[in-house]
């Protein structure tokens, strides 16, 4: 099974960054069978990953829409196929056709090979969930690729990046293990950024006691992406809202969803809930970040066995509402560039935003230009659930599971690119390089708050 | 553990390169990576890049907004990137001993 | 032989092919648990849902709008398959006079039948030819296929093939009333000898070892679908918008509204 070929893998956590995110590795001989047994657990728990594995036909629909596929024509990037590397081994100890006839079902026994073709290709499938929208059958592929790096999660087997990322949760609240100190002086930096442009000062409220509304926001944001934060900051302002931002859990993505959906996801959620009650929160308002806003919205009720007590909704949802009853005054010739809109995978197939999303870049956009495919039918940038890795292989990957969407932009001729995800960001800082796209890179809160007029 | 060699001492790092240990850091150690950053000699406009990263990571713990590191410093992002090939982030951040960034970036 | 294929399996045959599925829908109901998690199309409500679901089994609406050379190949397949399927027991249980109810003469209708008969017959077997022939030539679909994707279509197409000849060929015609009187036998538990027909007694062999095989393997795929759209296509209740303390309220004209969905 391909074990002589070297598999393309993201670097591995070491042992000491295990440990910061409490995990022990397992021995190599113990390996496949603690798989087998998690594997157990999960057929026995969940009806979404039950149902992928025992429906497909194998009609191989879903290979020409993967973008993995699509950007490096290797077989096992086909969505059913890399879905089989669980599903062979499914097969072959809990189902009768299996047992009884292996080789004419294409059954296979789990060894450490194929745990290792698992840890190469699940960490190759961004988790966009394109395939489950164009399946005839609806098959959640998303589910098996989770499963199994939740299995591999548990042996020992993560990605650095995500294991550091995990830490950095568990450690600071955030991702970027972004300290209180910097976080203030951060946004106090953003304030005179704002006073400079607008000519009068918005203050970012952090922790602050008796706040309606806790606002969320991508730590990244904090690094990467200063716009985010100061649109975020301009709506509201303009609506007049008693808002902050929390130093203790500065996080709209959820790394622990795409790796773990324990420990780590789980600290997230009861940081969130300790927060807002902290803060006195009536409403928990998300940033921009697609996965996280997934997580959130559709799993932490069933992952993170924690009552639902403070509604939450995103900052995108919240701001068209009030676009759409001419409550913001917008001027778009403040966002004059051609304009093309990156729909985040999450968003467009999980959270039902593209409709939202359109209010707003028309409201905000002079010039805005449909990229093809659009709405659900999308392409990831080919960062989804967080695969941004530096090490040489895999970023060569990362070029090339961007080859799709840098065709889509590219033929919009756009000047901006509005992407309102951090991962997608993050994807694109590099990507646009690679590519030669040319194209200023911005979140959609952003554009929304510049085209803010203000009386 | 790799390490890399500075004035005959054996300095941790991670596999990327990374110090172990920020606080541990001299300018030694900055030019003993250099090289690993695709850079040849580290100029004074490396230094005040540097420096300015430094005392920021000592002060706030975090690198500092990129945005933030080019206005004060008064580099644009080009210059940052004509400096430090691999990037602020990744490459400045690295020289100025603070640890591999994690999550969206 | 006779004996066993025509009086004692098809017993065993509807046993297994009814528990099968019964095992199955255990299998994925039982006491699994589902994530609220949704998939685009969204449906706001369950007519949405149901239209979404009848949409994909009515005309393949997903191949048709992302693979049309595999809707070329599978909706007539399937298509055909319902034909057979509802021939089959319109045909059987009127002995061809069904179409006398829409005003056609009895000549006229077991005329029709058998016409009718002929043509899905050899849609059927051209779909099934065209899907095998995709399945072996184009390289992605090769690439996901195991042994037991070609022997699913190469029954299937000896099934076919069987019918169709029995269709075609004067020698191998076997009488509406002469299956009747088989089948009637067998659902009335008073089974009779299997016509002496050795096209039907193999046709009628490869249909059981099809029902065998069903609940075990992919062949299950339609109820499947309703399980797994089950998950993905229910419809999702938004938290309402609107936010508390502000100045700038929403206090438009639609009073309160949730998150829109694309549709």
């Amino acid at each position: 099974m391909g074990a002589e070929k070297k598999l393309k893998a993201p670097k591995k956590a070491t042992e000491a960054e295990l440990r910061a995110i409490h995990i022990k590795p397992v021995p190599d001989e113990e390996k496949p069978k603690v798989a087998l047994e998690l594997l157990r657990r999960y057929k026995d728990e969940w009806r979404s990953l039950v149902m992928a594995m025992e429906t497909c036909v194998k009609c191989g629909l879903c290979a020409e829409n993967c973008h993995s596929y699509l950007g490096t024509r290797d077989p096992y990037n086909i969505p059913a196929k890399r879905a089989d590397l669980v599903r062979k081994v499914w097969k072959r100890y809990f189902t009768p056709q299996g047992r009884l006839f292996g080789w004419l079902v294409g059954a296979e026994d789990l060894t450490l090979e194929t745990l290792e073709m698992w840890y190469s290709y699940f960490y190759q499938c961004s988790e966009c969930r394109r395939c489950g929208h164009v399946c005839p059958f609806g098959i959640d592929t998303c589910e098996v690729t989770m499963a199994a790096r939740r299995i591999l999660h548990q042996l020992g087997m993560v990605p650095k990046l995500h294991a550091t990322t995990g830490a950095a949760m568990l450690k600071s609240g955030n991702h970027m293990g972004l300290t209180p100190a910097g976080i203030q002086d951060t946004l106090e930096f953003l304030s005179d950024e704002i006073e400079e442009e607008n000519g009068f000062r918005i203050e970012f409220p952090i922790d602050k006691p008796d706040s309606d509304i806790l606002y969320i926001p991508s730590s990244a944001d904090f690094m990467l992406n200063p716009e985010t934060l100061k649109g975020a900051a301009r709506f509201f302002h303009y609506i007049g809202a008693n808002w902050t931002i929390t130093t203790r859990m500065t996080e709209a993505g959820n790394f622990g969803y795409l790796f773990d959906q324990a420990l780590v996801q789980k600290e997230l959620v009861n940081r969130l809930f300790q927060e807002a009650v902290r803060l006195g929160a009536k409403k928990i308002v998300w940033g921009e970040c697609g996965h996280g806003w997934r997580a959130i919205k559709m799993y932490y009720n069933t992952m993170a066995d924690l009552p639902h007590r403070i509604p939450i909704t995103h900052i995108l949802d919240e701001a068209a509402e009030y676009v759409k009853r001419g409550l913001l005054k917008l001027d778009k010739e403040k966002n004059p560039e051609p304009t093309t809109l990156h729909d985040p995978c999450n968003y467009v197939r999980a959270c039902g935003l593209s409709e939202n999303m359109r209010v707003l870049i028309k409201a905000a956009c002079a010039d805005f230009r449909e990229m093809e495919p659009n709405r659900e039918k999308n392409f990831c940038c080919g960062g989804g659930s967080g695969i941004l890795f530096d090490d040489p292989d895999m970023y060569e990957l990362r070029i090339k599971f961007s080859l799709k969407k840098a065709e889509q932009i590219r033929a919009t001729g756009a000047k901006v690119l509005c992407a309102p995800c951090s991962i997608c960001k993050a994807q694109f800082h590099p990507m646009i390089e690679e590519h030669h796209l040319g194209v200023e890179l911005y979140g959609l809160i952003d554009l929304v708050g510049r085209a803010l007029v203000w009386d | 553990m790799p390490y890399i060699e500075v004035l005959g001492q054996q300095i941790e790092v991670d596999e990327d390169g990374y110090i172990q240990d920020p606080s541990i850091w001299t300018p030694e150690i900055a030019k003993a990576m250099a090289p690993m950053e695709q850079i040849t000699e580290l100029t004074d406009e490396h230094w005040k890049v540097i420096n300015y990263l430094r005392d920021y990571y000592m002060k706030f713990g975090i690198c500092p907004m990129i945005r933030k590191l080019c206005k004060d410093t008064g580099y644009t992002l080009k210059k940052i990137y004509e400096l430090f090939p691999t990037g602020p982030a990744k490459g400045a951040c690295k020289l100025a001993g603070a640890p591999k960034p994690t999550g969206c970036v | 032989m006779k004996f066993f294929v025509g009086q004692v399996m098809p017993y065993i045959t509807v046993t297994i092919f009814l528990l099968g599925l019964l095992w199955r829908a255990w299998r994925w109901t039982g006491a699994l648990r589902i994530h609220n998690i949704t998939l685009s199309p969204f449906a706001r409500n369950w007519a949405d849902t149901i239209g979404i679901i009848l949409a994909q089994i009515l005309f393949f609406w997903n191949p048709w709008k992302f693979d049309r050379p595999l809707w070329v190949g599978a909706w007539p397949m399937h298509v055909a398959l319902a034909g057979v399927l509802g021939g089959h027991v319109l045909g059987i249980y009127f002995l061809g006079t069904q179409f006398t109810y829409i005003g056609l003469s009895v000549a006229a209708s077991k005329q029709a039948s058998v016409l009718l008969g002929q043509l899905i017959g050899v849609v059927f077997l051209v779909a099934l030819l065209y899907l095998l022939y995709r399945r072996i030539a184009i390289e992605k679909v090769r690439a996901v296929s195991a042994p037991s994707d070609y022997l699913h279509l190469l029954l299937m197409l000896a099934i076919v093939v069987v019918g169709d000849l029995m269709r075609f060929l004067p020698s191998a015609e076997l009488e509406y009333e002469e299956a009747r009187h088989f089948l009637a036998g067998l659902f009335t538990f008073h089974p009779v000898p299997i016509p002496d027909n050795w096209y039907f007694i193999i046709h009628f062999l490869l249909v059981q070892i099809l029902m065998i095989v069903f609940p075990f393997s992919k062949l299950v795929h339609p109820l499947g679908m309703l399980w797994e759209r089950w998950i993905v296509n229910r419809p999702y209740q938004d938290t309402p918008l609107g936010l508390p303390g502000v100045r700038l309220t929403l206090s438009g004209p639609a009073g309160g509204s949730t998150g829109s969905k694309g549709v």
